[in-house]
């Protein structure tokens, strides 16, 4: 009986989710926006029904991605269902005398006319309007004879340029994603051959046996450890070595609450040190990239472990004097020994050179995701990696954190971002107070959407904001991305917020009130510990 | 989702009582269900099967009226439904040729003899169901808080998923 009334709410929650994001798609279809470009309106509802999807998670996520690139391929590019045939709609301008035209009134938009070019291009050029009527007549010294108009200046060509399918396509190629298929690679291999075991192992060593010494060194060792892998299998990882020491002590004791919760908290915190830490960070790097901003490797981990290592010791401090411990020392037991074999070896030495490499991105100019295709051919080109080992990475990640970018260059380039920041009048808003919002709503948002996606609906509108100018004066593009995405990183209120919150909550160590309390405290010294950064320090990394 | 269940087959209800009270702990994820005899176990796993639900481990007595229970687990193993549903015989009495047969054909994963320890019978199953979980759950969260959890934080982390 119990399954069945289960397999029902199930289901409600699919039809929900299929129709809400049905009618997204299609509202802006039926209902006409002002100011927004027909091309805007297709690209809002891909935006709706995307982000209904991944907020009700309808289908999987990376499902949702797959179906916004396969939408824009259809509705957006240039060899797609709406724009294959299209050309611009031409009028000829009826000469009156002197330098006055009568044009339609369909061809004038904000006392402009648009002059065509060729079948897909036009370029606007600013008339005198006299009267108003059918036919308007209008004033211009740069109208000739032979100039021809835009019929109709709400044509689906006008404020668009469909770009090429492939486009879309190009963005699971991007450098972004070639980096974090990198990243996986290593990851990928250093599970195989225990190295990260391995080093937890010799890293924990230091830190001794009192209580709050191991957990500043599993808190440390994890997210070191989660900078360059994925978070949630750091965290796992990371539990093997702290059940041990959860059985040490009695099932009442405060200690294990403290053991359980310090682990997805540092792998989450840990994710922000570099960008192939977690996807919310590619999101970050490839919008700003698109704007002709780099972000090198180096830089970003300058940026962000000041916040990384602030963040942790406060989460410590917190851990410490919520839930004080009452034993005095562990016994750790470290066992495990470095894999001495070739391939081993070969990992180990790619993964030295591949992150040197990436912090010494300033002296040798090599980008990253460049330097990210060497793991790649290496560790398959010494099958240290093999087809199955391959075929165990990650893909579905990568899928979506390429439908995210797919869905931000639509945003862009329909103007439906810039349409989307312009109904508020931002300059009226402190620089401050802006980034605060921002950080704000991606915090609540992120709490309860995959970090990703909060990212990818977030971070395009931040990018208008900037490339339209109407944020106001001293708006920096990459100190607001940087905050969306950090903002992003930090929540962890709930069992949901982020995969290791899951895993934590599922040994049964802790409860949701526990999780609560240090999540809120991480989430609210965090923004602004952000905001102090983003005045203080960023500037100076950044110049 | 569907439900994993375990079975019992037991024809001695005292027996049966000290099985199910030793496996109480695993109930509210693993829902439990006995048969008194191999016919009534036969009964019970097409009614699993009918409602769409699993068996992830039976523990099945040797000597019961009527068919026993080495024979109960052959058939078990010849089916599909049931193939990989972990199998432990609990006995006393299986001579050397049915347990070498129990092993051969019915791919016997455990024996525990008669009379047992106490805990020893929720060693075994927490033991046979995290296995079964990591080799047929993409999901393994919801059994971390009855099961091995070092086991099911390895399966976690070797997968490797983000």
């Amino acid at each position: 009986m119990l399954t069945r009334k289960k397999q029902k709410s199930f289901n409600l929650k699919t039809v929900t989710g299929l129709s809400l994001g049905l009618f997204g798609f299609l509202l802006p279809l039926i209902f006409q926006f002002d100011g927004l470009s027909y091309a805007g309106h297709i690209a809002l509802g891909i935006f709706l029904m995307a982000a209904v999807f991944w907020m009700f998670e309808t289908i999987p996520i990376y499902s949702t991605s797959m179906l916004v690139i396969f939408l824009q391929i259809t509705l957006l590019s240039q060899q797609g269902l709406l724009y294959s045939e299209t050309q611009l709609p031409e009028a000829a301008p009826e000469h009156q005398s002197g330098n006055e035209w009568l044009v339609p009134a369909g061809a004038i938009q904000d006392g402009k006319v648009l002059v065509i070019q060729d079948a897909r291009k036009y370029k606007p050029l600013e008339v005198n309007v006299l009267e108003t009527g059918e036919m308007t007549r209008v004033e211009s010294a740069d109208i000739s004879t032979d100039t021809r108009l835009v019929a109709d200046t709400r044509h689906k060509l006008v404020g668009y340029t469909p770009p090429g399918f492939s486009v879309f396509f190009g963005t699971l190629a991007n450098p972004i994603i070639i980096l974090f298929l990198g990243g996986f690679m290593l990851a990928g291999a250093s599970v195989k051959y225990n190295l990260d075991k391995n080093l937890t192992n010799v890293l924990l060593k230091p830190f001794g046996q009192k209580p709050m010494f191991i957990i500043l060194g599993l808190m440390i060792v994890t997210a070191t450890l989660s900078a360059f892998m994925s978070n949630t299998a750091t965290t796992a990882m990371m539990m093997t070595v702290a059940i041990p020491i959860a059985m040490q002590v009695s099932k009442e004791d405060k200690f294990r609450i403290i053991l359980a919760l310090s682990i997805p908290i540092a792998a989450n915190i840990g994710g922000m040190a570099t960008p192939i830490g977690t996807p919310p960070n590619a999101i970050v790097i490839a919008n700003l990239t698109q704007q002709g901003i780099n972000i090198a490797f180096g830089s970003w981990v300058a940026l962000m472990l000041p916040l990384t290592i602030l963040l942790l010791f406060i989460a410590w401090t917190a851990m410490r004097i919520l839930y004080p411990p009452t034993i005095d020392s562990f016994k750790l037991s470290l066992k495990g020994s470095f894999d001495k074999s070739l391939k081993a070896k070969i990992l180990y030495a790619l993964f030295a050179i591949t992150v040197l490499l990436w912090f010494t991105e300033a002296q040798h100019g090599i980008p990253s995701s460049m330097v990210a295709f060497l793991p790649i051919v290496g560790l398959t080109v010494t099958s240290v990696m093999k087809q199955e080992d391959i075929r165990s990475l990650p893909w579905e990640v990568l899928w979506l954190v390429a439908g995210g970018i797919a869905l931000g260059i639509s945003m862009e380039n329909t103007g439906l971002a810039m349409w989307l920041v312009s109904s508020i009048s931002w300059d009226a808003f402190p620089q401050l107070l802006l980034l605060l919002v921002f950080g704000f709503v991606a915090l609540m948002l992120s709490n309860f959407l995959s970090n990703t996606v909060t990212a990818t609906l977030l971070i395009p509108l931040a990018v208008s904001m900037g490339t339209a100018g109407i944020a106001g004066e001293g708006f920096s593009l990459v100190i607001t991305s940087l905050v969306i995405g950090a903002a992003c990183n930090m929540a962890m209120l709930l069992p949901i917020s982020t995969p290791p919150n899951a895993i934590a909550m599922s040994t049964g160590f802790i409860k949701t009130p526990d999780m609560v309390k240090v999540g809120i405290i991480i989430g609210l010294v965090g923004i602004v510990a952000v905001l102090v950064l983003s005045q203080l320090y960023w500037p100076l990394i950044m110049n | 989702m569907s439900d994993i269940y375990i079975i019992c087959v037991e024809d001695e209800p005292q027996v049966l009582d000290v099985v199910i009270r030793d496996l109480a702990k695993l109930e509210e994820v693993f829902p439990i269900e006995i048969a008194h005899s191999a016919d009534e176990a036969r009964q019970l796993i097409s009614e699993i099967k009918e409602e769409g639900n699993r068996i992830g481990l039976a523990i099945c007595d040797h000597i019961m009226p009527g068919d026993k229970g080495v024979d109960l687990m052959i058939e078990m193993q010849k089916d599909p439904f049931t193939e990989h549903t972990r199998k432990v015989l609990l006995t006393g009495q299986a001579g050397l040729e049915e347990t070498i047969e129990a092993v051969n054909k019915a791919k016997l994963n455990r024996y525990i003899s008669k009379p047992w320890k106490p805990q020893q019978i929720l060693e075994v199953a927490v033991d046979e169901l995290t296995t079964y979980v990591i080799e047929h759950e993409k999901e393994l969260l919801p059994f971390m808080a009855v099961l091995d959890q070092e086991r099911i934080q390895e399966a976690i982390r070797s997968k490797g998923y983000v």
